[in-house]
């Protein structure tokens, strides 16, 4: 088979980890060894024929007919090709993802796009906690690629994000880019408290100025040509930053001798 | 072949492989990014003595840079990857990095990278800002002036030096005005440039010298003051010759650059004092590029064999 579809036979009765099944996975085999696929559900793997019809799709994409927040790991580990899920997903969505594009129509829930390094995930609704950022023990958050959030974002958005850029369309919780290494995060909505704390290095582009650690400095408003720059280059940041020539840039956290920055409007 | 009453004698230009890449810069204004411009390229005529050739290709709007400025699109050429690789960060350092309200970004995607911040970013002294999205990296400096914006690297072609040809007219105010006429029109190309003072050369030189240590001397068979007591390459009424030197990204954009240029000398014609188009060679066993001024300029309208 090219492309696959899967749809749930009915509502999942426990939790189900769908890492590891991603287009490069499922796109080569056969519809007899995709129903064989096996898939832990709850405490028990089951075949994925016993979750899903699977039915074909255009070719290199992975398309999940109905989304359900205990679908876990959606699109973790994918390397290449389209994986779709017309609905909402649950915790750990494009975990790891390094290259291809996953897109969910509905609302995921915590860790999505952890430590991804590449590709894109663009998420229509709003994502849980820790969008972005690094799993349990990881010293490193999301370290390339582009992942949109078309909604809200849960608190630790970004935490200890290393590289990339993260583009979040609606407002982001407490704690956003705490422990930040480097790349972007674009936050057109409010900001929670303690953004930026611990940050490194990095940027956070935010429309009104956020309630910032006391690590933060303000070095004034500058005209910035790099703004001019990111806005005509990167497609996702023309946006936040149309018609931006100019902004105050805050500094921090320096009482972790960090020279990350807030950019807002000047 | 006689265009306009100009001969168009049988010879050819003989050019040499080179490496180049291209640099957008951009300002504030459009003088700035010329200023930037042209001292980049400054002190750059000719690899022998410069280490590089270069010029710039043509001045570029706001839509058409990376950050909506004015800018200006340069080529640099070495002899090989490795020259261009020190003569690029070098210019850019002194150059461009100085220059008020510049920034500096690859204008060649592919072939091998030519470093620009990944150099020069260390002058920013650890307060260097790099921002990698996508697969593009650039680098932001503090300086005095506010930010130095630079892209980490450029790509780079292998290209053609040394495309040129002579304009034999009957005194120098007629040479200097075909050979203006050929700069403006040749400016329109793209892909190439004049990298001599003007886009025109007046010293052209011969391989070897007298003098022990010389690579290249002066041109005696087209000095018109030497007629007659050297062997020489000029007919009676040439009274003043001037050269016009190309570099290019390709074969073809030299080649077309060559035809655009002798074709302005033409349209001057003999009416105007020029009396015939040359070009300089080595016998064409040194380069492998040979452009054919006839080859070239046989397809030119009103031009008779």
């Amino acid at each position: 088979m090219s492309g696959v579809s899967l749809k749930p036979r009915a509502p999942f009765a426990a939790r189900v980890d769908l890492s590891g099944i991603t287009p490069a996975v499922t796109c080569p085999l056969t519809l007899r060894e995709l129903e064989h696929l096996p898939v832990p559900h709850g405490g028990r793997s089951v075949k994925l024929a016993e979750l899903f019809f699977i039915e074909g799709a255009p070719d290199g994409v992975l398309l999940i007919e109905i989304g359900d927040e205990r679908l876990d790991g959606v699109g973790a580990g994918m390397t290449e090709g389209e994986l779709i899920v017309d609905g909402r997903v649950g915790a750990w969505a494009g975990r790891g993802l390094s290259g291809g594009v996953l897109r969910i129509a509905g609302d995921a829930g915590d860790f999505l796009g952890a430590e991804m390094s590449g590709g894109r995930i663009e998420l229509a609704g709003t994502a849980g906690a820790r969008a972005g950022a690094a799993g349990s023990g990881s010293r490193r958050g999301l370290s390339g690629g582009v992942l949109k959030i078309g909604g809200n974002a849960g608190p630790r958005a970004a935490e200890r994000q290393r590289g990339g850029l993260i583009v979040i369309a609606g407002d982001a919780g407490e704690g956003l880019a705490t422990d930040m290494i480097a790349g972007t995060v674009s936050v057109a909505g409010a900001i929670g408290p303690l953004a930026g704390r611990g940050m490194k290095r990095g940027t956070i582009i935010a429309q009104a100025r956020p309630e910032l650690p006391a690590g933060f400095v303000d070095t004034g408003v500058h005209e910035l040509v790099a703004l001019r720059l990111m806005a005509r280059r990167v497609a996702e940041l023309a946006g936040p930053l149309n018609g931006w020539t100019s902004a105050r840039r805050l500094v921090g956290d320096t009482l972790m001798g960090g020279q990350g920055e807030v950019l807002v409007p000047g | 072949m006689i265009l306009n009453g100009v001969e168009i004698r049988d010879n050819f230009a003989e050019a040499f492989p080179m490496v180049g890449t291209r640099l957008i810069v951009t300002a504030d204004t459009p003088e700035w990014a010329l200023t930037a411009g042209r001292t980049t390229t400054g002190f750059a005529t000719s690899v022998i003595g410069c280490g590089c050739e270069a010029g710039i290709e043509r001045t570029l709007s706001p839509e058409e840079t990376p950050d909506g400025r004015p800018g200006v699109s340069l080529l640099i050429f070495a002899m090989d990857f490795g020259s261009l690789k020190k003569v690029v960060p070098l210019r850019l350092g002194q150059c461009v990095l100085t220059c008020p309200t510049t920034a500096c970004y690859a204008g060649v995607e592919g072939g091998k990278r030519v470093p620009l911040a990944k150099t020069i970013r260390y002058f920013a002294d650890g307060h260097q800002i790099s921002k990698k999205i996508g697969e593009k990296r650039f680098w932001r400096l503090p300086v005095m002036e506010g930010e130095f914006v630079c892209d980490e690297d450029t790509g780079s072609v292998e290209g053609v030096g040394g495309g040129n040809f002579l304009i034999l007219a009957r005194s120098r105010a007629a040479a200097l005005h075909a050979s203006e006429q050929a700069v403006a029109a040749m400016g329109k190309v793209e892909g190439v440039i004049l990298p001599f003072p003007g886009g025109v050369v007046r010293s052209g030189s011969k391989v070897g010298s007298k003098y022990k240590g010389l690579f290249a001397s002066t041109n005696d068979a087209y000095c018109p003051t030497l007629r007659g007591t050297r062997p020489s390459a000029l007919p009676p009424e040439v009274g003043s010759v001037l050269e016009i030197v190309i570099d290019g990204f390709s074969f073809e954009a030299v080649s077309e650059a060559t035809k655009v240029g002798v074709a302005a000398v033409c349209a001057v014609g003999a009416e105007g004092g020029v009396v015939a188009v040359d070009a300089g060679n080595y016998g064409g066993n040194l380069g492998p590029f040979h452009f054919k001024l006839r080859e070239i300029m046989k397809d030119s309208a009103g031009g008779t064999a």
